[in-house]
C-alpha cells in the first residue's frame, strides 16, 4: 500500500485508473468469483474523480485518499444496498453510515462495492448467502470461507488492495486463512460497531482484511478508536502504525496451547504452524505450552450466544419499516410470512435455536450456563497472557474444504473451533498465511494478543510474514 | 411450534421436521456445557468490563420524514402502515 | 362474605429530557409524525444505543424521592416481543438488577397518614404511537405508525401490593404524581401519556392472609379512570366468588364508555419476553457521590410541604393541602408569606377571587401582590374595594396602587363628606327612617348599603357604621 501511495502522492497513477483497474480485475475475476453482492462502479469513479481533484489542489485527506476498498455486506453504507445477503434487504438502502464507513471515507478511500458474506454473517462458507456461493480464487471448487468470504476472496483476488469484514467467532480470520490473506479481529470495542448489523453484539468486531500484514494494520490504524456512538467502544484506544522492529520477537514469549494441536487438526496444517513456531524459537522467542482446556467448550458456549443475540438482533425485521414484506390480513401473520420468506435455512434454524435457549424455561440452563462457561474461557485466556506475550495456533483445523463438503450444521460450526475463543474472551487475534498444503491451498497461522495489543500481534506477524512466500494479492 | 410462533417466523412442515432435528443436535451441545463446574462464577455478558458511558442530553439532527419513510414497505400520509393488529376473528 | 381489596399499581412516568433515552432526537410533544426520529430510535440495522446522561439522573432523583434504595450497579436487559410500535422488536429495560428497589410513598387520606412500599423503580425505553383507522383497535382494518415517542425515556415504578381500595389507589397515585412535578422530572400528564398506571387487583376473604388470583387492568387514562375501573372490577371479582365462581388471571381493558373493563387476554397467552442482559450497553456503575449529590439537591417533596406550611406558617390542613397540590399558588404564597406571621388575608386572598383568576390568566408578579394586601392594610382601599383592584389587576400592567389612583379608588376619609352623604340617604328616605324609630332595626343595614352606594363603595364600613349610628342616635 506504501507503494500505492507513493506513485498517487507522486501523481504517477490517479486515483481513478486505481479505481479502473479494480473495475476490470472485478469484470475478470466476478463471474467465477462472486465476492461482490454490489460493485458501485458508477459511485466509485465519481469518488475517485473527487479525489483526484484533492491530490490536485495537494488536499489530500490522508496518504491512502483515492486507494479502493470493498466492504462487507453486513456494513451500513449510506445511499449503497447493504443487503446482508439476505432476500429480506435485497434493496434495502441505509440512510447513514456505519462509523467505519465514515473513517475510511474521511481518509479518501474509496468504495467500490459491498462484499459477499453468509446471510447476516451466520456461516462459515459464504454458502448461506441470498446471492450465491463466494468460490476460494485458489480453487472454484472450494468455499472461500466465512462469513467474510466475499472480503477475503476479493483480496486475495487482487479485485481490491483491502477490505472489511466482521468477525464474530472467526468470520474475518477463518476465510482470511482459506484464502491466504491477512486478517485482523480487534479487541472487542476497539473499532466502533456503529452501522455493523449486528450479529451477537457482545463478540461482534469489524476488522481489516488485506495482502500484507503491513497494508491490514493501516487499514485497521484508519478505523480504530473510541466512538461516541457505541458505549463498547470508549475505551479504545487509536492505533499508530509501529516502527517494525524484527527484535521484537526476541525473548517473546509465544503460548503454545496443546488442545489446539491435537485431534481433528490437519498434519498439514500443524506442520506448516509448528515450523513457523520453530523458525520463532530460532529467532530468539521463547515457546511456551500453556493449557487453554476450556476451548473445549468453546464452540458450544460460542452458538449458544450467538444464536441467542442473534434471534433478539434479528427480531427487528418485521416488516414495518424497511426490507420486504409479505401482506397480509393482520400484522402478526405479517411478520411470520415476511420473516419466513425473507430470511434463509440457516438464519431460520439460528433464530430458532436461539429462541428456545431464551425462552424462560430454558434460560438458566442454557444462556445463563453458556455465560458461566465464557467466564471461565475469559479466566483462563487471563491467565494465560498473564505468563505469556502471544498466543500461537493454526488459525483452522483444515485448509479450505470444497463447496457443499459440510452439510451437517454442526460440523460446519466446527470451523470457527480455534478462533471463537479470541471473541469469547474479547482477545485480539490475527491470521497471515504461513504456507500451503499440497493442493495449493493456503494455511493461515493465528496469532493472539491481550486486550488491545494489537501492535504485538501485528509486529509479530510481521515477523513471520518475512519467512512466508506471498500467496495472493493486488497487481498494478 | 411455540419458538416459531415466538419468533414471528412461518415456517413449512419440512422446515418444522428439519429445524426440530437440529434443536436435538444442538441441545446436546447444551448438556455438554451444563455438565461444567462454574462453581460460582458471575456470568459474561460483556466481552470487556467497560465502565458506565453516558451521552450528554443534547438534542441532535433527526432525519427528514421523507428519509424516515424511504425504505417503508406501506406509507401513508407521514405514517407508516400495518395491516390490523388484533388477529381476524370472523 | 366480606372481602378485602388488594391493589398493586404498575405506573409508567416520562422524563422531561431534552433528547430520547437512547439517541439524540428531541422529545418534544406533537410534532408531524415521524420527524423526530433517526436511525437509533427507527431501530435501523447496525445503530446502537447511548444511554442520556440526564434520563440517568432523574431517575436516581425519583429513586431518592421515594425513599428507595439507588443501587451503585444496575444493568440494562432486553425485553423482546414483536409489536408494530416498537422499532428493534425488543425494549431496552431493566430486569434482573434494577436501579432502585424497596421504597415507600407516604400520603394522607382524611388526614391519616397512609404508606405505600414501592417494590422497584427501573429506567425503560418508550414505544411508538400507533393511530388506529376504526374507533379501537379491534375494529380497525389498518394501524399507522409514529416513531417520534419512540425511545423518550420512561421509569417504571411498582408498588407492593399494599393498597386496600381504589380510593387510595387514586390518592396514591396522586400523590406520586405530585412527587414528580416537585422533584422537575416528569410533567406527568395522563392525557399527554407521560403518566399512565396499569393495576393489579384481587379479593380475599377479610382477614385471610392468603391472596387471590389477581387480574391485571390496563388502559386507565385519568385518576377518576382508575378509581372506576377499579370499583368496577372489585365489585365484579366480588360478585364472581360469591356465586361460587373462579376468577380468571388475566389481563382486562378499561372501556370509559361502557364503564366496564373487558378481557384482552389471559395468562395462557401471556408473552414469554426472553429477557437477557443488553450486549450494547455496559451495566450502569454509579459513583456514590454523584447520588449524594443529587440526594443534597432533591427539592422539598409535597408531605414535607405540607408539614411546613401547617407548623411554620400556621395553615390549616385544608389549606396547607390546597397550597401543595396547586405548587404554583403554594410557591406565591411561601414567596410571599412570613414564618410564624399572620397569614390569613394572604391565604384568603390566594383561596378566594384570586384563584379563579389566576387560573383563568395565570398568575400575577408576587410584588403586586403584596401590594395590594399593603394598600388594604393601611386602609387605602376597603376589602371589598380589594376585589375590583384585584380584578384590574390581570388586565392592567399597572400597580395596585396606580390602579387606586387612576380610579379614584381611595377610601373616603372625609368625615364631613361621609356625614354629608349620611344625611342625604336619611332624607331621602322619610318614610324608613320612621319605620327605624319605630324600632325596625334590621333597616340599619339598608341604610348602610345606600351610603356606600352614594360613595361608590369608597368608605370603610367600620367608619360608615360608627358615623351612621351617631347620626341616626342624633336623630332618634
Ligand atoms: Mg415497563
Ligand atoms: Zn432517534
Amino acid at each position: 500500500m506504501r507503494r500505492l501511495a507513493q506513485l498517487l502522492a507522486a501523481g504517477e497513477i490517479t486515483s481513478t485508473e486505481l479505481v479502473r483497474r479494480c473495475l476490470e480485475r472485478i469484470k475478470e475475476t466476478e463471474p467465477e468469483l462472486n465476492a461482490f453482492i454490489t460493485v458501485d462502479e458508477e459511485g466509485a469513479l465519481v469518488q475517485a474523480a473527487q479525489s483526484d481533484e484533492r491530490r490536485a489542489r495537494s488536499q489530500a485527506l490522508s496518504p491512502w485518499d483515492g486507494i479502493p476498498l470493498a466492504v462487507k455486506d453486513n456494513i451500513s453504507t449510506k445511499g449503497l444496498r447493504t443487503t446482508c445477503a439476505s432476500r429480506f434487504l435485497r434493496s434495502y438502502r441505509p440512510v447513514y453510515d456505519a462509523t467505519v464507513v465514515e473513517r475510511v471515507k474521511r481518509a479518501g478511500l474509496i468504495i467500490i462495492g459491498k462484499t459477499n458474506l453468509d446471510e447476516f454473517a451466520m456461516g462459515s462458507s459464504t454458502e448461506y448467502s441470498a446471492f450465491g456461493v463466494t468460490k476460494n480464487p485458489h480453487d472454484p471448487a472450494r468455499v472461500a470461507g466465512g462469513s467474510s468470504g466475499g472480503s477475503a476472496a476479493a483480496v486475495a483476488a487482487g479485485q481490491v488492495p483491502w477490505s472489511l469484514g466482521t468477525d464474530t467467532g472467526g468470520s474475518i480470520r477463518q476465510p482470511a486463512a482459506f484464502c491466504g490473506v491477512v486478517g485482523l479481529k480487534p479487541t472487542y470495542g476497539r473499532v466502533s460497531r456503529y452501522g455493523v448489523v449486528a450479529l451477537a453484539p457482545s463478540l461482534d468486531q469489524v476488522g481489516p482484511l488485506a495482502a500484507t500484514v503491513e497494508d491490514a494494520a493501516i487499514l485497521f490504524s484508519l478505523i480504530a478508536g473510541a466512538d461516541p456512538r457505541d458505549a463498547t467502544s470508549t475505551e479504545a484506544r487509536p492505533f499508530a502504525l509501529p516502527a517494525w522492529d524484527p527484535q521484537v520477537v526476541q525473548g517473546l514469549k509465544v503460548g503454545v496451547p496443546e488442545e489446539f494441536f491435537s485431534s481433528g487438526l490437519h498434519g498439514e496444517v500443524e506442520a506448516a504452524a509448528r515450523s513457523v513456531l520453530r523458525s520463532l524459537e530460532e529467532q530468539g522467542a521463547v515457546l511456551q505450552p500453556i493449557s487453554l482446556a476450556s476451548n473445549e467448550y468453546a464452540i458450544d458456549t460460542y452458538l449458544t450466544l450467538v444464536t441467542a443475540e442473534a434471534s433478539s438482533c434479528l427480531a427487528r425485521f418485521d416488516g414495518v419499516r424497511y426490507g420486504e414484506r409479505v401482506p397480509a390480513g393482520d400484522v402478526n401473520t405479517m411478520f411470520a410470512k415476511s420473516r419466513g420468506a425473507g430470511f434463509g435455512p440457516e438464519v431460520k434454524r439460528r433464530i430458532m435455536l436461539g429462541t428456545y435457549v431464551l425462552s424462560a424455561s430454558h434460560y438458566e440452563a442454557y444462556y445463563e450456563q453458556a455465560q458461566r462457561v465464557r467466564t471461565l474461557i475469559r479466566q483462563e485466556v487471563a491467565r494465560a497472557f498473564a505468563e505469556v506475550d502471544v498466543i500461537i495456533t493454526p488459525t483452522t483445523p483444515t485448509t479450505a474444504f470444497r463447496i457443499g463438503e459440510k452439510r451437517n450444521p454442526l460440523e460446519m460450526y466446527l470451523s470457527d473451533l480455534y478462533t471463537a475463543t479470541a471473541n469469547l474472551s474479547g482477545v485480539c487475534a490475527l491470521s497471515l498465511p504461513c504456507g500451503s498444503d499440497a493442493r495449493g491451498l493456503p494455511i493461515g497461522l493465528q496469532i493472539m494478543g491481550n486486550h488491545f495489543q494489537e501492535e504485538l500481534i501485528f509486529q509479530v506477524a510481521h515477523v513471520v510474514e518475512a519467512n512466508v512466500e506471498r500467496v495472493a494479492g493486488f497487481e498494478l | 411450534m411455540r419458538m416459531a410462533r415466538l419468533a414471528r417466523l412461518e415456517l413449512s412442515e419440512e422446515e418444522i421436521e428439519l429445524y426440530l432435528r437440529d434443536l436435538n443436535g444442538f441441545l446436546a451441545s447444551g448438556r455438554k456445557l451444563q455438565q461444567v463446574d462454574v462453581g460460582g462464577l458471575a456470568g459474561t455478558s460483556h466481552a470487556l468490563t467497560v465502565g458506565t458511558v453516558l451521552r450528554p442530553d443534547q438534542v441532535g439532527e433527526s432525519l427528514p420524514q421523507a428519509a424516515v419513510l424511504a425504505e417503508g414497505p406501506e406509507v401513508m400520509d407521514g405514517y407508516f402502515k400495518v395491516p390490523r393488529i388484533v388477529e381476524g376473528q370472523e | 362474605m366480606n372481602y378485602d381489596i388488594v391493589i398493586g399499581l404498575e405506573i409508567h412516568v416520562a422524563l422531561l429530557t431534552e433528547s430520547k433515552f437512547l439517541c439524540s432526537c428531541s422529545t418534544a410533544f406533537g410534532a408531524a409524525p415521524n420527524t423526530q426520529c433517526c436511525p437509533v430510535c427507527l431501530g435501523l440495522p447496525g445503530s446502537l444505543p447511548m444511554v442520556n446522561e440526564k434520563a440517568v439522573e432523574y431517575a436516581v432523583k425519583a429513586g431518592l424521592a421515594l425513599n428507595c434504595q439507588v443501587h451503585h450497579f444496575s444493568r440494562f436487559d432486553r425485553k423482546n416481543y414483536f409489536y408494530p410500535d416498537l422499532p428493534k422488536a425488543y425494549q431496552i429495560t431493566q430486569d434482573t438488577y434494577p436501579l432502585c428497589t424497596d421504597g415507600y410513598l407516604e400520603y394522607y387520606i382524611d388526614d391519616q397518614l397512609h404508606r405505600t412500599a414501592i417494590t422497584r423503580l427501573h429506567l425503560e425505553e418508550e414505544a411508538g404511537k400507533l393511530i388506529h383507522s376504526g374507533g379501537s383497535i379491534v375494529d380497525s382494518e389498518y394501524s399507522l405508525v409514529d416513531y417520534n415517542r419512540a425511545g423518550i425515556p420512561l421509569i417504571e415504578i411498582v408498588t407492593a401490593p399494599d393498597i386496600t381500595s381504589p380510593r387510595q389507589a387514586r390518592l396514591f397515585l396522586e400523590q406520586l404524581r405530585l412527587l414528580m412535578l416537585y422533584i422537575g422530572v416528569s410533567d406527568v400528564k395522563m392525557e399527554e401519556g407521560s403518566l399512565r398506571c396499569d393495576a393489579n387487583i384481587s379479593l380475599k376473604p377479610q382477614g385471610s392472609a392468603v391472596l387471590g388470583t389477581k387480574v391485571e387492568v390496563k388502559n386507565l387514562n385519568s385518576f377518576r379512570a382508575l378509581e372506576r375501573a377499579l370499583e368496577y372490577e372489585a365489585e365484579r371479582q366480588r360478585i364472581v366468588l360469591e356465586q361460587g365462581g373462579k376468577i380468571r388471571q388475566e389481563s382486562r381493558t378499561w372501556d370509559e364508555r361502557s364503564g366496564r373493563t373487558a378481557s384482552m387476554r389471559s395468562k395462557a397467552d401471556a408473552p414469554d419476553y426472553r429477557y437477557f442482559p443488553e450486549p450494547d450497553l455496559p451495566p450502569l456503575r454509579l459513583d456514590p457521590a454523584w447520588v449524594e449529590r443529587i440526594k443534597a439537591s432533591l427539592p422539598e417533596r409535597p408531605l414535607e410541604r405540607l408539614r411546613r406550611l401547617e407548623k411554620e406558617f400556621g395553615l390549616s390542613r385544608y389549606e396547607a393541602t390546597f397550597l401543595v397540590n396547586y405548587p404554583d399558588f403554594g410557591q406565591l404564597f411561601l414567596e410571599l408569606a412570613v414564618a410564624g406571621g399572620d397569614n390569613r388575608a394572604l391565604i384568603n386572598l390566594l383561596m378566594g377571587e384570586y384563584a379563579g383568576l389566576a387560573r383563568e390568566f395565570g398568575h400575577l408578579e408576587p410584588e403586586r401582590l403584596t401590594e395590594l394586601l399593603a394598600i388594604v392594610d393601611e386602609g387605602l382601599i376597603t376589602h371589598s374595594q380589594s376585589k375590583a383592584v384585584l380584578e384590574e389587576l390581570f388586565r392592567s400592567p399597572l400597580s395596585p396602587r396606580q390602579i387606586v389612583k387612576e380610579k379614584g379608588w381611595e377610601v373616603l376619609r372625609d368625615v364631613e363628606q361621609l356625614r354629608e352623604a349620611i344625611q342625604g340617604v336619611l332624607a331621602g328616605h322619610p318614610d324608613l327612617l320612621d319605620r327605624y324609630r319605630a324600632g325596625e332595626e334590621r333597616l340599619f343595614g339598608f341604610f348602610v348599603g345606600q351610603v356606600m352606594r352614594a360613595v361608590q363603595g369608597k368608605a370603610d364600613p367600620k367608619v360608615v357604621n360608627q358615623l351612621l349610628k351617631e347620626e341616626l342616635n342624633r336623630l332618634v
